[in-house]
Parts: structure tokens; C-alpha cells; sequence
């Protein structure tokens, strides 16, 4: 008797919490989604290109990142010199923040974001430059640097926050350039519906 | 495998219990051990003001080891594993195996395919002894020297008459090991001849894949020497060494199973001439020459080549040195010239260096307590910058049998030919690597034809790749007394232009493009200590160990670029600077203690050395790029070797043991140590 009574007492005030805070504060705070398996095609037949507030791959031109190889594009600023990438449509921005990803909950000063350029990618291409580390002796393994979190500025003009957890098929522990299948992005990202600068 | 050991096992049992009943041999006390290595004129090891270590042939044999990467994984501070480039090599004082020198006779192998030596190439079979010098040797050695010599003399005739020995051991894996070394001497004229047959069935942690972790292989090396004395001051030594390996060349290439063959072939030519003026002047002239080769195919199931490679490498070498005696001291001077060529696959052209080196030492005793030596040598290179390297030691004998010894010096590393030269792309991956001398022209190259999408920006090879350069702190005592014998040394190394791959260029593949710069700082520093303490002639216990610490700088200095980490499987933590582990492939703390046994009476003796390496890193695991402690580790190991020796006559031993007695693998994670290999020898001296 005394446990069923303890129980329902517990549960009465789980859900009295939870319904508190929701009156209290306006800000929705962004849902953290994992998304896994992201093919991102190696040869130059193009980029995959996806939508924060969809959470799906899109062909349109509404996406916010674009994923080739290891290279990441941002929907805003000049194309470059290659041909096959998408033409950059919106307003979009990465502002590259050095933190632990649920420790970014405000979106950085406007003069961090930059934009891809023709000759330079807001998220820098090339090992230890951008979202990776890659050591051409050794594991040759594309490894994602912990603690990278890139604050995107949507194609629309909304934020979301995303960083790389895997390079490989399946996202192993310990991947082997040998048997792991590369061109596989998981990441995580923060999308803020509302127009907040907040997460 | 253990079954078909018994009958060996049980021939040395036999041999054991009827052996000849003769009076043991007096263990000599070796009252001064004579040394070349660490100032290239005999020198007594007692009062030489370097950290060394001498291996004789008589430990050597009492091992029973065959190779030289086995005997030397046994030597306190020197440590055998693989580095980042995946070969197996030696790490002294925390420095890769690309900066220790390899010295047979006092005159260097060559073959670095990856950076470093397959020391299993070497046979142990005819070795006198071995002389470790650890910490910068450059100023008489000049590139590679910076971390260490280890310089392999072999035996030579003394006496006249015919001598030498025969020796056949079979082990675990149907390892054979056939042995003759013949040594000859008639007053003037003498020979020797040492022949060593090598082969094994390789050995498989993983039985579940198609290739070994050592595959099947056999080697040859033949070792012919001749010796004339045209007066007592006029000597000629011509020596050869051939040698010929074959191994089973097996890969799995897009799950298609390749096969074909590796072969080595290697040839050292030494000639050399010890000029005696007079009782103060000495001169001697050498001629080296040596070359390495080896080559290698592959070919899938339907029999077309998939890939063939070789490497051609080629060192001539004339050095004269004389060393003038001056009341008590010594001054040597020498001069000598590097040529060296080098053809491989994956490099445009056939590439040559041309040298030209001096050095002087003096060898200062201003009173019977003190010793100093200072010496340096200047190196001129016709494709890095010219070096100076200076060396400066002492030794302070405090009693008779207690000394310090301090030295510093300065070592450098020349940029090897595939840090300048190297023009490869990878099949697989589609990334290309270039040399720093050829890069700016294939980027061009590459560029014109399209296949580049962006070139990194501030990046320019005008400046020449500078060499690796290290400055070398050693401090040591040395002690012995009665049956007690103590060597410590601490040192510190500080290496700077560190030469390290970096990303110069994004291929419309999406690969990169890496090429070599000077990039980082490293520093290590330790303890070395080995004690040996022989109770009676029966009985004598060794203990060896090092504390090592090794850094990059970079980290230490700027920590917040590697303070995020995240384990595999969960979410990103931030670390602070102290749990930062240091460099790949460092353990801590190595031991070893070694254990001999001798029962006079039936003249055999049991030796068994035990040994621990506590944990290191391989990878990083976590996403900062850089060891620290929430990486995971490969677990510490101990492992021990035991052999067992025992003369049925003064000429004929037997001996048996097993090397891995614990049988310890790791297969995961440690793919060169094989499980427990037992062996059974017998050998013949004459």
C-alpha cells in the first residue's frame, strides 16, 4: 500500500514539474537529434545537402549543409571553383565554437560567422584545420575533433548547432582504414525553430 | 608443437645427467673492459663519460637467441616496438628507431624502407659483443646518431691454428637455425668465415584471416673476412657481408586475396688498413661500401600483378682518422665522404647525397680523477643545411670504484630521401604524398591538370626542410664493488624541428595532398639504473629498469587545443593538462631482472630474465588527437624467457628453453609478440 501511495506521489509531482517549467520559460529549448549513416558522395558527382529543420536530405535548394568527401558547405557566400557544388542560395554561416556540444547554448558574436568564400570553405578543409584530424603514417583514419561545435546560421536565417561524431559506416569505436566503409557522416545537431539565440 | 619439442627436450635431459663431471670454470673478473664505440679508440668502459652498455658474446650464447632485435630487446633501456610507421624498431631514451645508428664493425647498415631497421636481419651467430652508447652521438657519427650508436663487432682469429664452432637449434613455428663460423690464423694471415642459415613458418595470433602477422620466411648470410699483417704496424681487415632474405608476400586487397614474394639483398664491403707511425700516431684508413635492396610483387587470384616495388639504396663511404697520444691524452681527428643513392618506387628519380664531414675529440685526463672529452664534427650536405655538432663529457672518479659521469650534446637527423623525395599516391584512398624537395613542381603539375580543388594557404617550400635536431643531457654514476656492480644515469632530450606530414593541398577527390614540414617540439626525460649483484659463482641476480617521460611540447604549452575529449560511446568531456599521457608507444616504466644459475659440477647453467612493460598508447581514441588517460591503452605485460645450457664436454653444448615462457599475447592490440617458442640447441666449438 505504502509504495503504490509513494509511487503515485512521485509521479504527481514528476508531472507538476515538468508542466512548470514549460509555463515558465518561453524558450523552447532545442531538441538534440542524432543523425546517423549520412552518405556523403567521395568522387565529384556532387553533394549531399541537408535541412536542420526538416532532419532529412534534401535536393532543393532550402538545405542549410552540404556534405562531399570530407568537405562540409554552408548555404550562404560564393561557390567555388568547382563545378558540381550547389549554388548557395540563402543566408547561411558557421561560426566554429571550441566547447563541449551541450555546453553551447547561445549563439556566438555576428562577426565569428563566416561565410564560404570561392577560394575558402567556412568550415576549413584539411586535417587538424576544420572538423577532423587525419595523420597519413599510421591508423590513416579521418577522426572527428572532440569538442568542435559548428553554430550554423540556416539558409533561413535560423541557428542550429551540429558536430561530427563519425567519418565511417555504422559509426565503429575504433574505425580501420582497411574495414571501415568512410563516407558515412553521424553527428548531432540543435535546431532552434524559433528565431533565439538561444538553445 | 609441444610434442614434437619432447624428443629434444629429452635428448637434453640426457645430455644433462650424463654429462662429464669436470671443475667449473672460473668466472673471470674482467678487470678492464676495452670499448671502441664511444670515442672510436679503445677505451677503458670504467671511466668513459657516456651512458653504455656491453653485450659479450658469452651472454649472448647463454641467452639463446638467434637474432639481433631479440638479443637487444633484452637490454635495459632499450626498447623494441613499433612506432607510428607500424615497423618494429628500437626506442632508446623515448627517441624513435629512426635516430639510433646501426653500426657492424663500426660502419653503418642502411635500408630504412620505412625510417627503420629490420634488425631480425642480423644474426647473433659470430658476435664478440655489442656496444650500446645512448644519448646524441652525432658528434663522431654525425645523422642518425641522434638518440644512440649500437655498434656489432664480431669475432675475430687470435690465436693461430683453426677455431670456431658449429651450431644447429630448432624451435617452435619449425624455426631452424644452422650456425658455422670457422676462424683460421697462420702468423701474418688470417681468415674467418661465418655462415648462418635462417627460416620459419612465421607465426599467426589471428587464425581467423588468410595472412599471418609474420609470414613464412627464410634468410642467408654469408660473412667471409680476411686478415694480413704486412708488419706489426701496418694491418689490413677485408671484410664481406651477404645477405639474402625471401618471405611469402601475402595481402587481402578489396577482400581479393593477393600473393608473391619480398626479397632482400644486402652487401657491405669493408676494407680497412690500421697504420701504426709510431708510439704516439695512429692512423687508419676505411673503405665502405654497402647496398640494400629489396623487391617485392604481388598478383591476385587470376594471376595478374597488382603491384610490384622496389628499393635501391647504395652508401660509399672512405674515412681516415689518426689519433695522436699526447703525454696522457688522446686527440683524434678524422675525414670522410658520403655518397649515397637511392632508387625506389614511388620516387620520380634516382636520387643521389653527396657529404663531406670532419670531426676531432680530445680525450683530456688533467688529473688521474678527472677525464674530459670534447670533441664536435661538422657535416656538409649537398641537400639540407650544413650541421656542427659539438659533445662535451666528463668523468670524476670519486674512489676507485665509484664515479660520475656527466655529458652533453648536440645530435641531428638529416631529412631522410622520402621526406624529400617521396612522389606517391595511394591506390586505394586516391591521397598523395610529395616530398618537400619535389613538391612545389608536382603541385604545379597537379594543379595544370586539375586534379587540385584548393592548395592550403601560407604554405611555400622555399626555406629547405631543416634536419631534426636534439640536444642530449646525461648525468650518471657508476659503481662497483666486490660483487656489486651499479650504473645510473638520468637523462633529457630535447628534440626540436621535428619533421611531421601536414596537409598542402585538397584533390578534386576529396583527398589531400600531405607533405613533410618542421613542425613540432618533443622533450623525454628518465632514469636509467641497472644493478647486478653476483652472490658466489653460482648465483648472480640483475635488475634493470627505466622511468621514462615523453612530451610534445606543442601540447604541454597549448593544452586547450587537446582538452576535449570524447570516449568512444559517450559524450565530450573537457580534460585537464595533467592527464595528458605523452608521446605513442612510451611505457612509463620498464624492468627487467635476470636470474643466472650455475651448477659448476655438471657444468650447466640456467638463465632466466624476466620482463615488464606497464601500459601505453597506440592511438588516440577520443577525438583530441593526442594520448591522454581516458585513451584506451594497451595493458601492461610481463614475459619471461628461459634457456638452460649444459656442456657434455668442454666442447659440445646443449641447451634448451623457451622464449615467452608465460606464453602472453595480445593479439589485438600487440601483433609482434608471439605466443611461447621453445628451442633446443646444439652446438660444437672447436
Amino acid at each position: 500500500m505504502n509504495t503504490k501511495f509513494l509511487k503515485l506521489t512521485l509521479l504527481a509531482l514528476v508531472l507538476f514539474t515538468a508542466s512548470c517549467s514549460n509555463d515558465d520559460n518561453e524558450t523552447v529549448v532545442a531538441e538534440t537529434e542524432t543523425v546517423s549513416n549520412l552518405e556523403a558522395p567521395s568522387t565529384a558527382s556532387g553533394y549531399t545537402k541537408f535541412s536542420f529543420s526538416k532532419n532529412a536530405v534534401v535536393t532543393t535548394d532550402d538545405w542549410d549543409i552540404a556534405f562531399r568527401g570530407t568537405t562540409i558547405l554552408v548555404n550562404g557566400g560564393v561557390k567555388g571553383s568547382d563545378a558540381t557544388e550547389p549554388a548557395r542560395t540563402g543566408q547561411g554561416a558557421v561560426s566554429i565554437v571550441s566547447d563541449i556540444f551541450a555546453n553551447v547554448t547561445t549563439v556566438p558574436a555576428n562577426e565569428t560567422f563566416k561565410q564560404d568564400t570561392a577560394t575558402l570553405y567556412a568550415i576549413p578543409t584539411g586535417g587538424g584545420n576544420g572538423w577532423y584530424t587525419y595523420n597519413v603514417v599510421g591508423l590513416h583514419i579521418i577522426a572527428p575533433i572532440a569538442g568542435k561545435v559548428f553554430v550554423v546560421k540556416t539558409h533561413d536565417g535560423k541557428y542550429a548547432k551540429f558536430e561530427v561524431l563519425s567519418y565511417y559506416k555504422d559509426a565503429p569505436a575504433e574505425p580501420n582504414y582497411m574495414t571501415s566503409v568512410a563516407g558515412y557522416y553521424k553527428f548531432n545537431f540543435a535546431y532552434q525553430a524559433n528565431s533565439n539565440t538561444t538553445f | 608443437m609441444r610434442l614434437r619439442i619432447t624428443p629434444f627436450m629429452s635428448l637434453f635431459f640426457c645430455g644433462m645427467a650424463f654429462g662429464q663431471m669436470k671443475d667449473s670454470i672460473a668466472v673471470d673478473e674482467k678487470l678492464a673492459e676495452v670499448v671502441v664505440t664511444g670515442t672510436r679508440t679503445q677505451r677503458k668502459l670504467s671511466t668513459l663519460p657516456l651512458p653504455m652498455t656491453v653485450i659479450t658474446s658469452e651472454a649472448i650464447l647463454k641467452t639463446g637467441v638467434t637474432r639481433l632485435n631479440e638479443i637487444l630487446n633484452e637490454q635495459t633501456g632499450v626498447i623494441l616496438i613499433p612506432d607510428e610507421s607500424g615497423f618494429e624498431g628500437i626506442q632508446m631514451q623515448g627517441l624513435d628507431a629512426a635516430y639510433t645508428m646501426i653500426l657492424i664493425d663500426g660502419v653503418p647498415l642502411v635500408g630504412r624502407t620505412s625510417g627503420v631497421l629490420d634488425l631480425s636481419r642480423v644474426s647473433v651467430g659470430n658476435i664478440d659483443r655489442i656496444e650500446i652508447v645512448k644519448g646524441a652521438s652525432s658528434a663522431l657519427y654525425g645523422s642518425e646518431a641522434m638518440g644512440g650508436v649500437i655498434n656489432v663487432i664480431t669475432k675475430r682469429p687470435k690465436n693461430d691454428g683453426v677455431d670456431g664452432s658449429l651450431s644447429y637449434r630448432y624451435g617452435t613455428f619449425n624455426t631452424n637455425d644452422i650456425n658455422g663460423n670457422v676462424l683460421w690464423k697462420k702468423k701474418k694471415l688470417a681468415a674467418n668465415l661465418f655462415a648462418n642459415f635462417y627460416s620459419t613458418d612465421g607465426f599467426d595470433l589471428d587464425k581467423s584471416t588468410w595472412v599471418q602477422n609474420i609470414e613464412k620466411f627464410h634468410n642467408t648470410t654469408i660473412q667471409p673476412k680476411i686478415y694480413y699483417d704486412f708488419s706489426e704496424n701496418l694491418k689490413l681487415t677485408v671484410s664481406n657481408r651477404f645477405f639474402y632474405q625471401m618471405i611469402d608476400n601475402k595481402a587481402v586487397i578489396d577482400s581479393e586475396r593477393h600473393t608473391g614474394d619480398a626479397t632482400e639483398n644486402e652487401w657491405n664491403s669493408q676494407a680497412k688498413l690500421d697504420h701504426k707511425w709510431n708510439s704516439k700516431i695512429y692512423s687508419e684508413y676505411e673503405l665502405y661500401a654497402t647496398n640494400y635492396r629489396n623487391d617485392s610483387f604481388l598478383k591476385n587470384e587470376n594471376n595478374v600483378l597488382f603491384e610490384k616495388a622496389f628499393y635501391n639504396q647504395w652508401l660509399l663511404r672512405p674515412e681516415i682518422r689518426t689519433t695522436f697520444s699526447i703525454n696522457k691524452d688522446k686527440l683524434t681527428a678524422g675525414l670522410g665522404i658520403n655518397h649515397e643513392t637511392l632508387d625506389r618506387t614511388y620516387f620520380s628519380e634516382n636520387v643521389t647525397f653527396n657529404s663531406q664531414y670532419v670531426f676531432v675529440q680530445y680525450d683530456y685526463n688533467p688529473s688521474e680523477k678527472l677525464n674530459i672529452l670534447a670533441g664536435f664534427r661538422y657535416d656538409n650536405h649537398s641537400a639540407y643545411a650544413s650541421q656542427l655538432s659539438p659533445k662535451l663529457a666528463a668523468n670524476y672518479k670519486i674512489t676507485d670504484d665509484f664515479s660520475l659521469k656527466a655529458s652533453v650534446g648536440y645530435g641531428y637527423k638529416a631529412p631522410d630521401f622520402r621526406q624529400l623525395y617521396f612522389d606517391f599516391m595511394n591506390p586505394q584512398v586516391g591521397y598523395t604524398v610529395l616530398g618537400y624537395n619535389i613538391a612545389e613542381d608536382r603541385l604545379n603539375e597537379l594543379e595544370a591538370q586539375g586534379q587540385i580543388a584548393l592548395r592550403t594557404s601560407g604554405v611555400n617550400f622555399s626555406v629547405p626542410l631543416k634536419a631534426e635536431s636534439a640536444i642530449n643531457f646525461n648525468f650518471g654514476t657508476f659503481y662497483k664493488k666486490n660483487k656489486f656492480k651499479l650504473d645510473i644515469n638520468a637523462f633529457y632530450n630535447s628534440i626540436s624541428n621535428l619533421i611531421d606530414t601536414r596537409v598542402v593541398a585538397l584533390k578534386s577527390n576529396g583527398q589531400n595532398v600531405f607533405s613533410y614540414t618542421n613542425i613540432s617540439e618533443i622533450f623525454t626525460y628518465g632514469l636509467e639504473y641497472n644493478s647486478t649483484y653476483t652472490f658466489n659463482k653460482k648465483i648472480a641476480v640483475s635488475l634493470g629498469y627505466q622511468y621514462l617521460i615523453a612530451k610534445d611540447k606543442s601540447v604541454v604549452d597549448d593544452f586547450d587545443n587537446h582538452k576535449f575529449v570524447r570516449p568512444p560511446g559517450s559524450g565530450t568531456i573537457e580534460i585537464s593538462k595533467s592527464d595528458y599521457f605523452g608521446l605513442f608507444n612510451r611505457s612509463k616504466h620498464t624492468v627487467n631482472i635476470k636470474l643466472a644459475y650455475s651448477f659448476p659440477e655438471i657444468k650447466t647453467d640456467i638463465n632466466l630474465r624476466v620482463f615488464y612493460r606497464s601500459k601505453y598508447g597506440i592511438f588516440d581514441s577520443n577525438g583530441n588527437s593526442v594520448l591522454d588517460k581516458y585513451d584506451r591503452f594497451v595493458d601492461g605485460y610481463a614475459q619471461a624467457n628461459l634457456s638452460i645450457s649444459k656442456y657434455i664436454t668442454d666442447k659440445l653444448m646443449l641447451q634448451g628453453g623457451a622464449n615467452n615462457l608465460l606464453d602472453y599475447t595480445n593479439p589485438g592490440q600487440i601483433n609482434n609478440l608471439a605466443g611461447r617458442q621453445f628451442f633446443a640447441r646444439i652446438q660444437y666449438n672447436f
